[in-house]
């Protein structure tokens, strides 16, 4: 069917300038009439286009018992759709329903019963299941939809899940880009999951793998202290035990609910003429029917009433962290927050001097990089001055619905310093930030360095593209811009005043990890 | 200040040469013409005074500069006893300051500037790179060459990098990724300078001294290539270069020689027990050189065996069909001057160690016997092809590539020959690199996990693990001491 376009197509360019500099980024905006919004950022040159796109959905969408969702549905949208993966649909679906009501008898006999099931029961629906699979698999064509994107250059294929939004990347020649829109709506709006449980393991694989990483289950039990309420509360990965039981039906109206074009936000930055991709979008992303208007997160993050602390023993380096509850992006408190974390623990960003791969060359004798430095007020004081603590940092969080500010430090074990130590060391600080703020000096520092990380962060085609596309999901892709404005802004009155009202015990959790044995 | 435009366009302009028709399968999208002609070093290498080398790009689009000295010296060319004095290097050659300025005035001022400056150092290159805004290009360079000339290496700061690497050190055996990929060396490599480690007590013997003896032995014009790319002239950025490195002193460069004979280590299981509940396997042998003439061929073999992602068949069957992990496949990893490594790699839970290491030791064996078919060779083909232009979006980036080419002796017509050469590859070229580097009777499998699971196996491969072979178990050196454990 033929599908003939006779609207309009207008595009709004707008340029901003960045005064200081006197840079202009800009960026074309489109919305198609479903409520899929388009960004394009023309970069003439080497002939690749970025392509990303992001749905407003990752998992502080879940609840309990579909923890991990969000990444699993992720994982699933590359297992093809009714019309790629597949040789022959209608042969597909009969066994692949098939399939799933066998594993539904299994779950429920496996996680319904207290006891496990009965084994003899269990044991023969999963022969029923691997001979439903192996069937399966005459209709399956594998991986098709990576096959197709290598085939065509595509590179840096990939997806990612985080709390609030999911996206899915690829970087294609510029006369190859229909395919990515080819590939992009029909897994919107055709998907199909096939091969859910075994996809199912392999994400249980990527959990243990983070697992296995020293402190791993230290810092998920901090973060689940930390956030008590909020979606905020568990991992992108979810829990083990909903990894396990989470069903099709969950994916599926998982789906339905948030892959829609109102939803999505589609950003395209390279070597292409931007009119000629509005219209090919019109043509791909523009047959999917919107979606219901979807509700934005109910449950905030309550007030604390109190101190919380945590101890743990693990293989991860002895440790402190302090967190206190914050605010928002785009909060007026952010950036006064942002602006002290600079302060305190940044600097020296680019000065990790250390040992690593040659350029160009894979070898490598594994080896740390342990240049630190930095001239954050904190490592002056704690690393150089006092020689209390290894390395030492600070770091503003603004998140969608919640914020955080943490502070993490390492004490220097040969001189029998302890995380309670640095504790203190560290409330000496924020307690002299509270009642003297910060010098005019220290405020310039990080209003020059957030200057010049964003004028870097617009060399980066698919850095931008990333920051642009999540921009525009929570408060519009112009935010990436005020935000620097409000950033340059910031007094050390503005300081002082945020300080006195986040950094109070009552509002923070404190964690110390001591390094033993075990988990 | 925002400005706005609204483009209103018609219709007619838009259909203009655009197929509106909606495909119904990818294969029926007709693609315009692409052709792309990479750039040519030539036009970028730039002789400085004293015999410095250079690739230097102007790139006007945004206000920046970033120029990296690219130094033949790494941890290779140092003795036994020496080692880990590169590492401290990594961290000391801008911390320690210069003749004239303290590390941490040094870095306050680039800091205060939005500015970074950092030293890496790898096995035979060590890379001091800088990144500031182009109106503190004159400010930034200076320091840049300051470092880089005249590094003071001063106490204070070098004990401060020191606490530093031996927390590191602590931690060397925690992760069962580094464990694996480290024990995999020594034992492809065997006593090598290659895979020597440092310990505490080298890395409490370095002394400003030492440093400096290796900074006059090394950092000198002839013995370094610069790339740099951003918002300037070049004429005179040249200019100002000459300037500075006309003064600076040439050395006679003394390379010890170093041996390419390495042991054949006896084929088996090599188990390192940890607590995890994975097992963190690697498969392989020593592999070719990339200046082998094979390397295009072996590069295409290995998409088709387990480089190529999903693309791939180890990926395809272990971790798509099967579900047996996350993170799998094979790869041949390339060093200069130094036969690489070739390794099938998985990590999946203890139950299934053994299956997974069948699937694949199954694949090497089938890329050997048959051959691959039509759409595979076609798909890896294209890939390289098709992404060709991926390897030069940063001007910055290209800049360094051809450095990295001129430093290790590649040829210069490397990227404008590259396609041909992988166009040129067949299937029976593919299938006799193969037979040439894949090598299932030669492989060492090393197993990083907990014995007991993994020996027990599970359904689809019941255990033991000497199924696989011999099995050597290997205790790991406490890393501050270096000495065995129990």
């Amino acid at each position: 069917m033929k599908r003939t376009l006779t609207a309009l197509i207008a595009l709004v360019a707008i340029a901003s300038w960045l005064a200081a500099a006197d840079l202009k980024l800009d960026v074309k905006e489109h919305v198609l009439s479903n409520g899929m919004k388009l960004l394009l950022i023309p970069k003439p040159g080497v002939p690749r286009v970025v392509c990303h796109i992001y749905f407003k959905v990752g998992s502080i969408n879940e609840r309990p018992g579909i923890t991990g969702l969000a990444h699993i549905h992720e994982h699933m949208m590359f297992k093809g759709t009714k019309t790629v993966g597949v040789s022959d649909f209608a042969k597909d679906q009969a066994i692949d329903q098939q399939i799933d009501a066998v594993m539904d008898k299994i779950y429920r006999e496996k996680y319904w019963r207290r006891d496990g099931g009965d084994k003899a029961k269990l044991a023969q629906w999963q022969k029923e299941f691997d001979d439903l699979v192996k069937a399966e698999k005459a209709y399956i064509v594998k991986d098709e939809l990576d096959n197709l994107y290598a085939n065509n250059g595509g590179t840096g294929v990939n997806a990612s899940t985080g709390g609030e939004n999911t996206g899915y990347y690829v970087t294609m020649p510029s006369n190859k880009v229909e395919l990515q829109m080819f590939i992009e709506s029909d897994r919107m709006m055709n998907a199909y999951f096939r091969e859910f449980y075994s996809e199912k393991d392999v994400i249980m694989e990527e959990r243990r793998l983070s697992e296995n990483r020293p402190g791993f289950f230290f810092s998920e039990q901090v973060n689940a202290a930390f956030y008590a309420a909020s979606g905020y509360h568990w991992d992108t990965v979810g829990w083990m035990d909903d990894l396990q039981k989470v069903t099709k039906a969950d994916l599926i109206e998982f789906h339905n609910k948030y892959y829609v074009p109102n939803n999505a936000v589609a950003i395209y930055v390279g070597d292409f003429d931007p009119q000629a991709l509005a219209v090919m979008a019109e043509k791909y992303f523009g047959r999917i029917p919107r979606g219901p208007d979807i509700e934005p997160l109910r449950t905030a993050e309550p007030p604390q009433y109190g101190e919380k602390r945590m101890y743990a023993e693990s293989t991860a380096p002895t440790s402190l962290q302090m967190m206190f509850h914050a605010v928002p992006a785009g909060h007026p408190d952010a950036a006064p927050l942002q602006v002290l974390a600079s302060i305190l623990g940044g600097g020296g960003g680019g000065m990790r001097g250390g040992f690593g791969p040659d350029d160009g060359e894979i070898g490598q004798r594994g080896g740390p990089g342990f240049g630190g430095g930095g001239t954050g007020r904190l490592n002056k004081i704690l690393v150089q001055e006092k020689q209390l603590a290894v390395s030492v940092s600070a770091s503003s969080r603004a998140q969608w619905y919640v914020g955080a500010f943490q502070f993490s430090a390492t004490p220097r074990q040969d001189k029998n310093v302890t995380p309670e130590d640095l504790e203190k060391e560290i409330w000496l600080e924020i307690e002299k930030v509270k009642k003297d703020g910060v010098t005019p000096d220290e405020l310039q520092k990080a209003k020059n360095r957030f200057e010049a990380q964003f004028i870097r962060s617009l060399s980066s085609s698919t850095g931008l593209a990333g920051s642009i596309g999540r921009a525009e999901l929570n408060r519009g892709w112009r935010s990436i811009m005020t935000d620097l404005e409000d950033l340059k802004k910031v007094t050390s009155d503005d300081i002082k005043r945020v300080s006195a009202k986040i950094f109070v015990k009552d509002n923070s959790l404190t964690a110390i990890n001591r390094r033993a044995s075990g988990r | 200040m925002k400005k706005t435009i609204i483009l209103a366009l018609a219709c007619a302009f838009l259909l203009t040469g655009l197929g509106f028709g909606q495909v119904q399968k990818p294969a029926d999208i007709k693609y315009p013409p692409l052709t792309y002609t990479p750039p040519d070093p030539a036009a970028f290498r730039t002789a400085f005074a004293n015999g410095m080398r250079g690739f230097i790009q102007e790139d006007h689009t945004l206000p920046l500069f970033t120029i990296a000295a690219h130094i033949n010296f790494g941890g290779l060319y140092l003795p036994k006893d020496k080692q880990g004095l590169e590492a401290l290097m990594g961290g000391a050659l801008i911390q320690g300051g210069t003749k004239a300025k303290e590390g941490t005035a040094i870095q306050e001022r680039l800091d205060f500037l939005g500015g970074s400056l950092g030293f890496n150092v790898a096995e035979r290159t060590a890379t001091l790179t800088l990144s500031v805004l182009s109106k503190d290009l004159d400010e930034g360079l200076a320091m840049f060459f300051d470092v880089l000339m005249n590094p003071e290496f001063r106490e204070g700061p070098l004990n401060l990098v020191k606490v530093r690497a031996i927390q590191q050190l602590r931690q060397a055996n925690d992760q069962p990724s580094g464990v694996l990929s480290r024990e995999y060396e020594k034992l492809l490599y065997g006593d090598h300078p290659l895979t020597w480690q440092a310990v505490k007590k080298n890395y409490d013997a370095v002394t400003p001294a030492d440093l400096k003896a290796v900074h006059d032995q090394y950092f000198f014009p002839k013995n370094i290539i610069l790339s740099a790319a951003g918002d300037f002239a070049k004429a005179d950025l040249k200019a100002k270069v000459d300037k500075v490195v006309s003064a600076w002193k040439n050395k006679d460069l003394k390379l010890p020689s170093l041996s390419k004979t390495f042991p054949q280590p006896e084929p088996g299981v090599y188990f390192i027990q940890m607590p995890t509940n994975q097992g963190y396997i690697n498969i392989g042998h020593l592999g070719p050189e990339d200046t082998n003439p094979d390397y295009y061929a072996v590069q295409v073999m290995n998409f088709i065996l387990g480089g190529g992602s999903f693309s791939s068949r180890i990926t395809s069957k272990v971790r798509s069909t099967e579900g047996l992990s996350y993170n799998q496949g094979s790869r041949f990893s390339y060093r200069w001057g130094f036969p690489g490594t070739f390794s099938g790699y998985v990590q999946t839970k203890s139950s299934t160690v053994g299956y997974a290491i069948s699937l694949i030791l199954n694949e090497f064996n089938r890329i050997r016997k048959e051959p691959v078919s039509d759409a595979e060779l076609a798909t890896a083909i294209n890939y390289y092809l098709e992404s060709f232009a991926n390897s030069f979006e940063s001007a910055s980036g290209t800049m360094s590539s051809f450095a990295n080419l001129e430093m290790t002796g590649k040829p210069m017509d490397y990227y404008k020959t590259y396609r041909d050469k992988i166009k040129a590859v067949t299937k029976a070229k593919v299938q006799e690199v193969a037979v040439k580097y894949v090598h299932p009777d030669k492989a060492v499998i090393m197993i990083v996990g907990d014995w007991d699971p993994c020996n027990k196996g599970g359904d689809k491969w019941p255990g033991p693990l000497d199924k696989l072979g011999k099995i050597h178990r290997i205790s790991l050196a406490d890393p501050m001491t270096g000495e065995i454990g129990k």
